[in-house]
């Protein structure tokens, strides 16, 4: 790893909430990811970068267990996924809460039931709280109580990406992973999903690991940025330190992320 | 972070307290929720409590939402709560609650409603039926003046799914079904020594009623359901509209080639099943009633007359068109979820193999005096 990978912050003192080792991934001959290593602390918000076909998002299903590397350790909160009973198991994925990319929201059941899904799973509440605490996750995603009963085939593409974030966030995840939060969004409504995901940092205190190819979210919502290039992360540190990277992707992308906050100034 | 636990201060000049305190999140161990909501029920139900939640580590929107449909969303002045508490909890307490939503009880008029809705929709799906098959009738008219728009490879394609790949299971099917019959026939013909009416029983039933209905009841549960399932995914992912946007008519490239394609078919299928069955009669009755295969196969054409053959591959055709029509209709009206592919697709293998025995029954009393 380069040197800026090793450059340090504030937070270093933080707990490891997800940590990578040594992961390598091969679909038969074609190798994905190569020793790559990577670390998330607590209250992180990390952006995962990267070209297109470069393994970020099979690395995010690895991630949440989806699918297994084919060596190497995955460890979210301490715990290897794999090596837990299935209760276990569950009771670590609560602590986590995932965005997928076209909002995988349950397309034959309504908004609020799509959102009281993981509540009633848990077998601990009563209609009544069950039905408060969507409303609060609907207001959260800043949603009407009205839009509760849509089924997902009526919602536009900005209120399945909110929908499908309060389904995230229902269980009080700690961790939040989004796979392209703001694409296929305007920019307009892109800029309010990045606010949306800031307030929600400020207030629930969410360490959050998200992939996007969209530089203005990258530049609003990221503390790091991790580089996924040649099947390994190449660089890992803040985003002003990009320059310092020796990496053609890498020296691109910077080049694009200042274009960005050039035209901003 | 310690659990979350609570218990009750009673003091001499101050009313009874119940403390709080520790972790009060869906963070912390499963289960204990539903317990805690347990054991706290009697105290919620003591209005002259006071609650202290200031020692509480950390109190999430689950368990506020807990603790304050126990209050009977009322906070009060029985509540002690730290200010960044007292925000939370209003947050909560100002949210619309499911009491304000619930439904009126259902009256009569509803049900009337209701019915109302159900003939409503019948009317609806045989409206589009209509205008499915007139849309089709328009396509074949618009191939006879531009012959080379004719989608040759999706019809070929469709022979392929619906008539190839169906042989194994009709022949096995069919054999079968000409087994168990003429068994239970020979046991039957034998007491009234009547052993060679077989010939004529099961040439008859086989060619002219079996034969048709097995293609039609295997034929709409696999090809149908199959073509409703496909059509109803490529409108839920958006691929009808990208024909439209092609400016490609989604009848003449989906619904006429499937047509065609099982009327094609259907009558070869029809007299490949039959011939299997006739098959296991012959078997049968030689094993049970030592008829020999020569005599079988020299005694059928005097037992049924060659008509009948015709009625039956008129039959198959009619069978062949209405199971893929009905396929097609129900398949165009999926909506984009994964409840209504499942019921449409139901629905269409239902529909069809009704249909197919309504207008059998109605052509067997139709034809009555043909080919006996």
């Amino acid at each position: 790893m380069s040197e800026a990978a090793n450059d340090t912050m504030s937070t270093s003192e933080q707990p490891i909430v997800c940590e990578i080792h040594h992961l390598w991934t091969e679909f038969d001959k074609l190798v994905v990811h190569r020793n790559l290593d990577l670390t998330l602390r607590k209250g992180e918000v990390m952006a995962l970068v990267g070209g297109s076909g470069s393994g970020k998002t099979t690395l995010l299903r690895h991630i949440i267990g989806l699918t297994q590397p084919s060596s190497g350790q995955i460890k979210l909160f301490g715990y290897v996924l794999g090596k837990l009973n299935r209760d276990q198991q569950r009771q670590l994925r609560n602590r986590f809460g995932m965005l997928f990319q076209h909002g995988a929201l349950f397309s034959a059941l309504n908004v609020f039931d799509n959102i009281a899904f993981p509540l009633r799973e848990l077998h601990q509440f009563d209609e009544d709280t069950i039905h408060l605490l969507v409303m609060h996750k609907l207001a959260l995603v800043e949603l009407e109580p009205e839009h509760a009963q849509l089924l997902p085939a009526q919602l536009s593409g900005g209120m399945i990406k909110r929908v499908a974030l309060a389904r995230a966030l229902v269980l009080e995840p700690e961790l939040l992973f989004l796979d392209e939060p703001t694409a296929g969004l305007d920019p307009d409504r892109s800029e309010a999903f990045v606010e949306l995901i800031q307030n929600l940092r400020r207030q629930l205190g969410l360490t959050v690991l998200f992939i996007t190819h969209d530089v203005a979210t990258l530049s609003a919502l990221a503390d790091r940025v991790a580089v996924l290039a040649d099947q390994h992360i190449v660089a890992n540190c803040p985003i002003e330190a990009l320059g310092k990277v020796d990496h053609p992707f890498v020296r691109n992308f910077f080049h694009s992320v200042k274009q960005h906050l050039a035209r901003l100034n | 972070m310690t659990d979350a636990a609570f218990r009750v201060h009673r003091e001499q000049d101050n009313p009874p307290r119940v403390v709080l305190s520790g972790d009060w999140s869906l963070r912390q161990t499963k289960g204990h929720f539903a317990r805690l909501r347990e054991q706290l029920a009697p105290l919620f139900a003591d209005p002259q409590l006071r609650w202290d939640l200031r020692e509480v580590e950390r109190l999430d929107s689950a368990a506020g939402a807990m603790l304050l449909q126990g209050w009977q969303y009322t906070l009060g002045d029985r509540v002690l709560l730290r200010p960044e508490q007292a925000e939370q909890l209003a947050t909560l307490a100002a949210l619309p609650r499911r009491d304000s939503l619930e439904q009126p009880p259902i009256t009569l008029r509803d049900m009337l409603k209701g019915a109302w809705c159900y003939y409503f929709d019948f009317i609806r799906h045989l409206v589009d039926f209509v205008m499915l098959v007139g849309a089709l009738v328009l396509e074949i008219g618009y191939l006879f003046r531009k012959p080379r728009q004719i989608p040759w490879k999706e019809i070929s394609a469709n022979i392929y799914k619906g008539g190839v790949m169906a042989l194994p299971v009709t022949a096995l099917v069919g054999f079968m079904i000409g087994i168990a019959m003429s068994y239970l026939m020979a046991l039957q013909l034998r007491k009234f020594g009547a052993d060679i009416f077989i010939i004529n029983i099961l040439g008859m039933s086989i060619i002219r009623e079996f034969g048709p209905i097995l293609m039609a009841v295997l034929v709409a549960g696999r090809s149908g359901s199959a073509m409703t399932a496909q059509i109803g995914v490529m409108r839920v992912t958006e691929e009808i509209d990208a024909l439209a946007a092609m400016g490609i008519s989604r009848v003449l490239r989906l619904v006429l080639p499937k047509v065609v394609g099982l009327v094609a078919v259907a009558p070869l299928l029809v007299f490949w099943t039959s011939c299997w069955a006739l098959l296991g009669a012959m078997l049968a009755a030689k094993l049970q009633l030592g008829i020999s295969f020569d005599f079988f196969i020299e005694y059928l054409p005097r037992a049924v007359k060659p008509v009948n053959l015709t009625l039956a591959m008129l039959k198959a055709l009619m069978f062949g068109l209405l199971i893929a029509l009905v396929a097609c209709h129900f398949g165009l009206r999926i909506k984009p979820n994964t409840e209504s592919l499942s019921s449409s697709t139901t629905a269409s293998v239902v529909v069809a193999i009704t249909v197919v025995i309504l207008v059998d029954a109605v052509f067997a009393i139709l034809t009555r005096s043909i080919g006996l």
